[in-house]
């Protein structure tokens, strides 16, 4: 401890300096500020040439949406919600409406993650439309799901349902809703015919709920046929693995419409000509369930590819046969890992629903359609086209936007594209 | 047991899983061909319940029989020709939006991409709403906004919007100012495709040398200039050899309007299908004291009309046209001449394509950056490469590798998605399928033929994608 700058024990006499702060451009919004939008001459023009545009752009959209013509769109929100369905029976999708948001509240206490989100995302989405004047019996309605949803998912935090009950519950649920929409069932062939209320035809099904409907029943009746595709497509028997090949090749390359049209025509010319002709509800399920699941099929093959080879081998060598190697080995690991792109398809498969509108079907873009040659709107300067179509686009955007927000955080939980 | 005492001995053929794998092929083999011969017994007697005539065998020969009805846009289609003539413009209709659409969207999504990983916030932000906001919504809602809400609203022609002598906007389409080949021209034409194909030949062979001799660098510049070599000499010789043909006549009707064509048969009268039309060629109306009145050029059907001059004309002259000739597009009463001229239809079709697929080309561009390991652009900074460079010379090169195949479903999507033409009226294949279904009643062939062209597009990518993986694929152990 010496002042002696050569010694070994050099101890500096000068106090130091204090710490001092960090300069004011280099954090808090001036440092970010510099970082992200002004850090180079380029960059600043970009950054003024770009807020100009923006600022251009948002004032006219603003602008319009203020002062377009929304009545069209509000005019007729019950058709854009249910379609052409008898209006003295609209307890039935209600109903429906009731048991799905009760059923989705478990599954989101039950599971957790995405299906909590969306969860999340869908009570948010019942309560705005509670709180919107759209109707007296509407808003009680919403508000009813929302409260259901809530205990649906106070019920699964609470009680321990398997989870071969829960998916035993939801298959159960769309036979409900096919039976209580139409309102009973009819199946001449097997000299069915029981109903609870007047028959709704198909054909009155419409709207949203349409949409939901194609959606959902086509990827629920798609996944067993992908899953099967995907196995044989992987299999070692020539025969079997050819013809998923052909198959899934060949439904892949033809754009959607071709096989809407295919079935909305030839499916009457496939049956047996005692057969009543089945209506176009079933002909574009038809459709989309085949398509879908050559969609799904390449899906599901990229998990199992991606699953080591060891989970292969240790099966066999633990001496487990074909089909439990496969339920209890391959399966779950290589559909966990396909979970984020199979909510891109189902995201895929919402907006390709829309097709269905070319083939006469009513759902959303039909009845938007519709909407527009209404009439009462003929005389509006422009048409009630932007209105309507913007309203459409924004509903997909909503569910699109909400799924695939919700499959990103999934995929940030799972570490997805990370260093 | 029984087995144990014969190391080679099989089990017997009910455990025995070659036997097993062989009977569950037969059997599935079996119910495939069932099934399927059952299809067919029924198709083919519901068919003979439809059409007595045929007795439900597939008959091919409507290909050959009239159309009778028009086609809005695309190559030259006359009633009169055969449905298959017409699947033919439908097809070319469908190429036409492809070709130019993926030229677009892939770019507007590069350049989305890009933004989308750029370090300016303001833009990086602004391209992720862009690529959410179309993702999101379905392609048809989008085709149907641009038709119906942007197209059907903009001016009548009377009224249309201009940008100064580059393009006016009407609801009858969108008229842009655009080079053509004249008469003088066309043989320049094959001198560019010669020029293209020596420069590349020639590119190949510095290649070829350079790598021999292990010199860096690539063909690129020499090919380049050999293309631009052979196409100035090529202008040259095409313009001073240029000729209109000897044959060359002109019909004069009413005084100021007719057509200048070349009379194959030689009997001054303009017949479609056997004289050819000369388009943009200078002419002169003379009276009949041979004072010139007006001069004009010929449009693209090698029609003319003098608007401004008296009906007083008696004859024509010409003069030999430039090989390019820059059309403007003038408003002519309730229409345009002149200038490249698109339909609503093609608009609205290539606007909603280009948009829709432009977004997922994005995504595809910033997955593509972003799987480059960090460690490079790391690398690239430490070596004094600036974020441009460091782009182009080490980033894009490897994120190729990852972006090429999901490019090209893409494109491919693209081409297919332009089936929905259908929802706003553009002729294109599916379309025109459709109209052949309707006035012929041949359902089951004519979606044979419809999914058979949108296959063979999608082998001919997926062929170029197996070889392309093939050639850039890590081969690991």
């Amino acid at each position: 401890m010496t002042t002696d700058i050569h010694s070994a024990n050099w101890v500096n006499p000068n106090h130091p300096t204090p710490a001092g702060k960090p300069p004011a451009t280099q954090v808090g919004v001036v440092g970010w500020l510099r970082a992200n939008l002004f850090s180079g001459v380029g960059n600043s023009i970009l950054t003024l040439v770009t807020l100009g545009v923006v600022y251009f752009v948002l004032t006219g959209l603003v602008r319009w949406l203020l002062g377009a013509y929304w009545e069209p769109v509000w005019a007729n929100r019950k058709l854009f919600a249910v379609g052409p369905y008898p209006t003295d029976q609209l307890r039935q999708p209600a109903a429906v409406l009731l048991v799905v948001c009760a059923l989705f509240g478990v599954s989101a206490g039950r599971w957790g993650s995405i299906i909590r989100s969306l969860a999340i995302g869908l009570g948010a989405l019942l309560s705005v439309l509670a709180i919107l004047p759209i109707g007296m019996q509407a808003q009680l309605l919403m508000g009813v799901a929302v409260a259901l949803l809530v205990i649906g998912y106070l019920v699964g935090l609470k009680v321990p349902i398997a989870t071969r009950w829960l998916m035993l519950a939801w298959l159960a649920s769309l036979v409900f809703t096919a039976i209580v929409l139409r309102g009973g069932i009819e199946l001449p062939r097997l000299g069915i015919a029981w109903s609870f209320a007047p028959l709704v035809d198909p054909g009155l099904y419409g709207g949203l709920m349409l949409t939901m409907i194609l959606a959902i029943v086509g990827i629920t009746l798609s996944f067993p046929l992908g899953v099967m595709l995907a196995l044989g497509r992987r299999s070692t028997m020539p025969v079997i693995k050819y013809f998923s090949i052909i198959y899934i090749e060949v439904v892949r390359g033809v754009p959607l419409i071709t096989i809407l049209f295919l079935a909305m025509a030839m499916l009457p010319l496939f049956l047996p000509s005692g057969w009543s002709s089945p209506p176009g509800l079933v002909r574009v399920l038809t459709a989309i369930t085949l398509f879908s699941a050559a969609y799904l099929a390449e899906n599901v093959r990229g998990g199992l590819q991606a699953l080591p080879n060891g989970q292969y081998e240790a099966a066999e060598a633990l001496g487990l046969r074909h089909w439990d190697k496969l339920r209890f080995i391959i399966l779950p690991q290589a559909l966990t890992k396909v979970i984020p792109a199979l909510v891109g398809q189902f995201i895929g498969l919402f907006k390709d629903t829309s097709l269905a509108s070319l083939v006469g079907l009513l759902e959303l873009v039909g009845i938007g359609k519709a909407v527009i040659q209404q009439p009462e709107w003929m005389g509006v300067p422009g048409g009630a086209a932007k209105e309507v179509y913007i309203f459409v686009a924004f509903v997909f955007f909503i569910f699109n936007f909400g799924l695939s927000f919700a499959s990103r955080k999934l995929e940030t939980k799972l570490g997805v594209g990370k260093r | 047991m029984a087995t144990s005492t014969h190391p080679n001995a099989r089990p017997p053929f009910y455990r025995d899983t070659q036997v097993i794998a062989i009977l569950m092929q037969a059997f599935f083999l079996i119910l495939v061909v069932a099934a399927g011969w059952f299809l067919y017994t029924n198709m083919t007697t519901n068919l003979a319940a439809i059409n007595n005539a045929s007795g439900g065998r597939l008959s091919w020969s409507f290909l050959g029989q009239t159309a009778g009805f028009e086609i809005s846009e695309g190559p030259a289609f006359r009633p009169e020709q055969s449905y298959w003539r017409a699947y033919m413009v439908g097809l070319a209709n469908t190429l036409r939006v492809s070709v130019a659409g993926v030229i677009l969207a892939t770019l507007l999504g590069v350049s989305t991409g890009i933004a989308r990983v750029s370090n300016n916030w303001l833009l990086s932000k602004i391209a992720l709403t862009y690529v959410e906001v179309i993702r999101s919504t379905p392609l048809l809602v989008q085709l149907l906004f641009w038709y119906f809400g942007v197209i059907a609203t903009l001016p009548a022609v009377k009224e249309a919007a201009e940008w100064p002598g580059l393009a006016f906007l009407s609801n009858r389409g969108i008229f842009i100012t655009w080079p053509f080949l004249t008469e003088s021209g066309a043989p320049w034409f094959w001198w560019l495709v010669g020029g293209a194909v020596a420069g590349a030949v020639v590119a190949w062979l510095r290649r070829r040398h350079l790598v021999h001799q292990g010199l860096p660098g690539g063909g690129l510049i020499l090919g380049v200039a050999t293309f631009f070599l052979v196409a100035i000499v090529g202008f040259f010789v095409a313009f001073s050899a240029a000729r209109l043909p000897d044959t060359i006549a002109y019909e004069l009707k009413r005084g100021d309007r007719g057509t200048l064509f070349a009379d194959a048969d030689g009997d001054g009268k303009y017949k479609p299908e056997i004289d050819r039309a000369l388009p943009y060629v200078p002419i002169t109306l003379l009276d009949a004291g041979g004072q010139p009145l007006a001069t004009e050029t010929t449009d693209g059907d090698g029609a003319f009309r003098f608007f401004e001059a008296p009906a007083g004309g008696t004859s024509l002259t010409w003069t030999t046209p430039p090989p390019v000739f820059l059309s403007e597009p003038e408003r002519q009463g309730f229409n345009f001449r002149g200038g490249l001229s698109l339909t609503p239809e093609f608009v609205a079709l290539l606007l909603g394509l280009v948009v829709y697929t432009g977004a997922f080309i994005a995504e595809i561009v910033r997955a593509g950056i972003n799987a480059v390991p960090k460690g490079q652009w790391e690398a690239s900074r430490a070596v004094g490469l600036g974020t441009a460079d460091t782009l182009r010379i080490i980033v894009l090169p490897q994120a190729l590798r990852v972006i090429i195949p999901p490019l090209t479903s893409q494109y491919l999507n693209l081409v297919k998605n332009s089936s929905l033409a259908i929802a706003i009226g553009y002729p294109d294949l599916f379309y025109v399928g459709r109209v052949i279904v309707n006035q012929s009643g041949a359902e089951v062939q004519m979606i044979l033929v419809v999914m058979a062209t949108y296959l063979s597009f999608s082998l001919i990518t997926s062929l170029f994608m197996n070889w392309y993986n093939r050639r850039v694929m890590i081969i690991e152990r």
